[in-house]
């Protein structure tokens, strides 16, 4: 089972639910294998709730074109080929602007002079680990790159296994609902939206549940952080497009510092345990009555 | 010689010049040497990533040796520097007071870029 948690806006709440059901999950459910995958490679910040202990590392390499200016002869066609405007041919010499390239590879092949190789350059690095019963990766972008989507691809790749039925999977995804929340959402069971009940929050809640419509049809549920007197707007948005809301999290000074402590909602307010054990639940039948109408 | 000036709008010579390089509307390439010029959308203004290095290319293939606009950022300084195009700045006014100006030699040349990246994204 892969559970993606989105958001849209920003700060709703994503890495709290997230860290809080895959901890409840792991210790509740002893003899399956619980995962959380923090998938925001541009800020990766689950980590600083779950303390992980890390037992393996991996590069995430792409290949970027290096030019041989004695071969060049700057005609032009790769700065013609290239779609992301990576590179230009002035003063008879072609240059290349690493920040836009995505390294589709297009001008290498298409060079008519051989001029240009490829060199593998690091562009990000992946982690996995254990806290305590729970298993932990997440992936961080290098410095200077601005490509999130290849390092989620290695990321799940390297750590997700969808043949193991057994294996629950939280993929704490970015804010947002450009590519890297399309990159992680894709394979998975089940779309949890957090947000949280003001005009911004379900401005971008509408975003990331029209994402899931038009991209990937997942079965979805709602869940509304800060909750308070303005849950109204959520409400009448999740009653018209028929997407159940699954928990409220109050907007309360002790859990805000409680997160500010790096500490985990269900460390600090063990009442939680059973709503988070709730939610895992009504995931399960969700995705199942979902499997069942198909 | 040819120069060209970013612009916002498509009035000839009465065209006001634009602040932004890379995603201006419209670009000017104006002949020193005969007075002729012409107007032309810039190829670069929608692009998603890179305007200022395609706009600067289109620049270079149009074989100005000058370019005179607002602002200028540093992947598009880099590739006119590369094509040893001088760069201007303007203050405002229109295409006509700008090309008069650039013949008094009253124009602040750009010895490096004036604005950071992505500055012409709005």
């Amino acid at each position: 089972m892969v559970i993606t948690i989105a958001s849209g806006k920003g700060g709703t709440g994503k890495t709290t639910v997230a860290s809080n059901l895959a901890y409840v999950l792991a210790q509740t459910q002893k003899d399956a294998e619980t995962w959380l995958i923090d998938c925001d490679v541009e800020a990766p910040n689950a980590a600083l709730f779950l303390d992980p202990v890390y037992d393996s590392e991996q590069k995430v390499e792409r290949l970027l074109p290096v030019i041989d200016q004695e071969a060049c002869t700057a005609c032009g066609v790769c700065v013609e080929i290239c779609t992301y405007n990576a590179l230009a041919v002035a003063g008879g010499k072609t240059l290349f602007f690493k920040e836009l390239c995505h390294a589709c590879g297009s001008c290498a092949r298409n060079c008519p002079e051989g001029a240009i190789s490829e060199r593998p350059e690091e562009i990000g690095k992946l982690q996995k680990g254990m806290s305590g019963d729970l298993h932990f990766a997440h992936g961080a972008l290098t410095i200077g790159f601005s490509s999130p989507p290849p390092v989620i691809r290695d990321l799940k790749k390297w750590v997700l296994d969808p043949s193991a039925e057994t294996t629950t999977y939280f993929l704490d995804a970015s804010p947002g609902t450009s590519c890297p929340v399309v990159e992680t959402m894709r394979g998975s069971d089940f779309a949890l939206l957090v947000t949280e009940p003001t005009p911004f929050g379900l401005h971008d809640l509408k975003l990331v549940a029209e994402l899931n419509e038009k991209e990937f049809q997942l079965p979805s549920g709602i869940v509304i952080n800060k909750s308070g007197r303005n849950d109204a707007i959520i409400e009448s948005f999740a009653a018209q497009k028929g997407i159940p809301i699954l928990m409220r999290i109050p907007l309360s000074r002790e859990i805000a510092e409680s997160y500010s402590a790096g500490k985990l909602l269900v460390e600090t307010q063990p009442q939680y345990t059973q709503k988070f054990t709730n939610v895992i639940a009504q995931i399960r039948s969700l995705i199942q009555t979902k499997g069942a109408i198909q | 010689m040819k120069i060209a000036i970013s612009l916002d709008e498509n009035k000839g010579l009465d065209s006001q010049a634009s602040n932004i390089f890379g995603r201006c509307n419209y670009y000017l390439v104006f002949n020193v040497e005969d007075e002729t010029f012409t107007i032309e959308e810039n190829p670069a203004k929608s692009a998603s990533g890179g305007a200022g290095i395609q706009a600067a290319q289109w620049i270079i293939n149009q074989e100005a040796e000058a370019v005179v606009s607002g602002n200028l950022g540093p992947k598009a300084y880099d590739v006119l520097a590369a094509g040893k195009i001088a760069a201007y700045r303007h203050n405002g006014g229109t295409a006509q007071e700008i090309i008069k100006a650039y013949k008094e030699e009253k124009l602040e040349c750009l010895l490096e870029p004036n604005v950071d990246a992505h500055s012409g994204l709005n």
